[in-house]
């Protein structure tokens, strides 16, 4: 639930500049930063400065304005120039380019984590001689150690 | 005219030659103890810095003299080509960049090792060793695959130019900064892997290269920030960064510098993370090495194709016996790189760091991932696919904010251990800070989630880190009787390393804050006819005039913008379309008119022939905040490089080792 809600959110994140307004203009500039420039290697369509990405925006700008939708116009491109148009794939492919960073970030976070309370336990010997004999005296070492903490 | 260039292949091979001697003299030194081998590796180790020097010093001028005899001088300049970026060719092209770095590796390595001998450690006679080694690779590509000395039988009257998009003042700059922040990392790497080899598990190697490492991550990330701001002024596509494979690669080791110089902290302060932190060094290094690679081996499409070359089958090899070798001689010393303390609590400043290195490295492998997973997909199904920025933005959005949230809570948070009802205390004031920004903001209008987020985060650290300051200066000025802006002075230069850190994560703030604008972006495009007029934003943007001109170089297409905000004149922009006749290549010169609170940028894309301008306009909000938070943070990279060692007695302090019995007052 928390994963589908973080999900949620990084895409409200991203699509709230892009669908905010329904201008043509921006449907266009909205696609263009969805899709590689097949003109300049590496970057999007949006960033390309050859002149053939600028009558690429142009066109694209065209079919907004005939009423295109955004996912159309790109499945257009798709379509005439292959998969690897989209700045992000789809399909199966597209689902193992995302979750193998958010796996990789889940495991990096659970292992610090166990690692970290596995760590904090194993101090017997530290709690044995250092554990305040009652809850004031925990409370006076904490002050003590914030006051040397503002010091420091 | 003929030049010096005839020395430079000689110089290379010299340099091999010592290069060789200095591995095999320095290693055997350190192996048997003898002080005579390790004294002859580390001359052999200078001899190999001045014959590379040589050599730079050959190219150079044969580039300054136009000696067309020279394939590279052809290749990368003209006889009409300015001063400033007759240098800047000695890096423009594969040849000459990886001779510059070889210069760079050869002359840092010198310096580094015989520092470390005057300083009597131990472990300059084994990083003498890793360092020549890696010598030998760069220069056996200099002179077999990459020799930058090769001749033309036919000489032609004039060179090809460099590539005009290079032909700018941040490209003379950019360049070697992010080759000085590479090739520092092989200072620190190859001290890690010394202490390994010498069987030192204690952390002199990074007492001993913590302004090394500082440096070069200083370095890199200057590089990267000015990389950014050339894109913006000189590609025209109103933007700083595009998740290029090129951009990517630079990013990644900063990501696990980054990541490495705060754990390093924790092994100062607690001797723990030992294994953690050469591991990370070995990756860093190793990611550094992999960013020339791609740049230069042409695996991955990208923009930055200016020193593409046929040696990237080269570097696999290479690569491989970095990472393997590194990390298998951390695997060899495993036993004694264990660390001597463990957590005293989960609420601790060394949980907050230790989340900070989760979340650096999370970020460099999907950077990683994003910009191999088109190989990786090719190889696998056979279809080729593409990773671009959205994906990019997507991951890293969230684990940016989440370093920013650490950022301010790193300050807050006491070593060892914290009783939550302190904490909560300690987070009250940035909180509320936080918050009362984000509602200030939506009040105001800002409806992104994303920027409110990250500006409100934004607030929180600022406020944190103020308070750092506040309470330092609180201190000299009860103890010293100062007044508050001296007790400031006073706070600061007594304690660099974590002042300096700080005004670094401020100029770190300032950076977000402008990445957060970009969710405020407007943009334009429109044909517009002299006289005519475009909207973008607030602004009206009038075609004025067009003015041409020709210079040795190119022809120049100027056009006049006039810029009315509420039907009034506020500016004149002057964007250009220009022709460099050698390379037969246009190339838009952008026009910005920048602020604190938005930039108006405009670029002409094209003339047409009746004298249309085809202009793309964008109202970029807070970009100017990158830029002047890149300056901070280089402000703060001074203070911490002028900042010394960390007091012996609080760290032994804090990794609970009994302190020397010494009378004080």
């Amino acid at each position: 639930m928390r994963r589908s809600l973080a999900l949620a959110a990084v895409a409200a994140l991203l699509a709230a500049p892009a669908t905010a307004h329904a201008a043509p203009e921006d449907v266009a500039n909205a696609v263009a930063r969805e899709v590689m420039s097949p003109y300049c290697p590496g970057v999007t369509l949006h960033d390309c400065p050859s002149s053939s990405a600028q009558e690429m925006r142009v066109e694209i700008a065209e079919w907004a304005r005939d009423g295109m939708t955004k996912d159309e116009i790109v499945a257009r491109l798709e379509g005439e120039f292959g998969p690897s148009i989209r700045a992000v794939p789809s399909g199966g492919g597209g689902l193992f380019a995302w979750l193998l960073p958010a796996a990789a970030l889940l495991a990096g976070v659970a292992a610090a984590f166990v690692l970290a309370r596995r760590w904090a336990r194993r101090r017997p010997d530290a709690a044995a001689v250092a554990a305040p004999a009652s809850p004031e005296a925990a409370a006076r070492l904490n002050a003590e150690l914030d006051r040397l903490r503002a010091e420091s | 005219m003929r030049s010096l260039a005839g020395l430079g292949h000689p110089s290379l091979i010299a340099a091999l030659a010592f290069a060789v001697i200095a591995l095999v003299a320095c290693a055997l030194g350190a192996r048997r103890g003898r002080a005579d081998l390790a004294l002859a590796g580390t001359r052999a180790l200078y001899a190999t810095a001045g014959f590379t020097a040589l050599a730079a010093l050959a190219l150079l001028n044969a580039l300054v003299l136009h000696d067309f005899s020279v394939e590279y001088v052809v290749n990368y300049s003209s006889e009409s080509l300015a001063g400033g970026y007759l240098v800047a060719a000695l890096w423009g092209g594969m040849e000459g960049s990886l001779l510059f770095w070889t210069l760079l590796l050869t002359v840092f390595s010198a310096v580094a090792v015989r520092g470390a001998r005057r300083a009597g450690s131990r472990l300059a006679g084994w990083a003498g060793a890793v360092l020549a080694g890696i010598a030998v690779f760069f220069l056996l590509l200099l002179v077999a695959p990459a020799d930058p000395f090769t001749t033309l039988s036919a000489i032609p009257p004039d060179g090809n130019g460099l590539n005009p998009l290079l032909q700018s003042p941040g490209m003379v700059v950019h360049p070697p900064l992010l080759y000085t922040g590479f090739v520092g990392f092989s200072i620190p790497f190859a001290f890690a892997i010394a202490a390994l080899l010498a069987g030192r598990s204690d952390d002199s190697w990074f007492r001993s290269t913590r302004r090394w490492t500082l440096f070069a991550w200083s370095a890199l990330s200057v590089g990267i920030v000015l990389g950014g701001a050339w894109a913006y002024t000189e590609l025209g596509w109103g933007g700083y960064w595009a998740w290029d494979p090129v951009e990517n690669a630079s990013f990644m080791p900063w990501l696990t510098a980054t990541a490495f110089l705060h754990s390093v902290v924790i092994q100062e302060k607690r001797r723990m993370f030992k294994v953690w932190n050469v591991s990370l060094i070995v990756l860093t290094y190793v990611l550094a090495v992999f960013g020339t690679f791609l740049t230069r081996s042409g695996i991955l499409s990208s923009i930055h194709t200016f020193t593409e070359g046929p040696i990237g089958k080269w570097f696999l090899p290479f690569l491989a016996l970095m990472l393997v070798g590194g990390l298998g001689v951390v695997a060899w010393r495993l036993d004694s790189l264990r660390g001597e303390n463990r957590f005293d609590s989960l609420l601790s400043r060394e949980s907050a760091f230790l989340a900070n290195n989760v979340l650096f490295l999370a970020a460099a492998f999907a950077v990683l991932w994003g910009t191999i997973y088109p190989i990786v997909a090719e190889l696998v199904s056979g279809t080729r696919l593409s990773v671009g920025p959205p994906f990019f933005n997507s991951v890293f959005v969230p684990i940016g904010l989440a370093l920013i949230l650490l950022t301010g809570i790193g300050p807050l948070i006491s070593w060892r251990r914290m009783s939550r009802g302190a904490f909560a205390r300690v987070v009250r004031v940035p909180l509320a800070a936080g918050a009362a920004t984000a509602i200030a903001l939506w009040v105001a209008g800002v409806d992104s989630t994303g920027a409110l987020l990250a500006v409100a985060l934004c607030a929180f650290t600022a406020v944190a880190i103020a308070a750092e300051f506040a309470r330092g200066s609180r201190i000299y000025r009860t103890r010293a009787g100062l007044p508050w802006h001296s007790a400031l002075v006073r706070a600061v230069s007594r304690n660099r390393r974590r002042y300096g850190g700080y005004v670094v994560h401020l100029g770190v703030v300032l950076i977000v804050i402008g990445f957060a604008g970009s969710s405020g972006k407007v943009e334009r495009q429109a044909v517009v006819p002299q006289g005519g007029s475009m909207p973008v934003g607030d602004y009206e943007l009038v075609f004025e005039e067009l003015d041409s001109s020709t210079t040795d170089e190119k022809d120049v297409f100027q056009a006049t913008i006039g810029v009315f905000r509420g039907g009034e004149r506020v500016a004149a922009l002057y964007p250009q379309r220009n022709l460099h006749r050698a390379q037969n290549q246009p190339q838009s010169e952008v026009a910005i008119r920048s602020t604190p609170v938005e930039d108006l940028y405009v670029v002409v894309t094209e003339f047409d022939s009746s004298g249309d301008a085809v202009i793309r306009a964008f109202v970029n909000p807070l970009t100017w905040w990158i830029w002047a938070g890149a300056a901070v943070m280089l402000a703060g990279m001074v203070v911490l490089l002028s900042g010394g060692s960390p007091r012996p007695a609080r760290e032994a302090r804090l990794a609970g080792v009994p302190e020397p019995a010494v009378a004080t007052r």
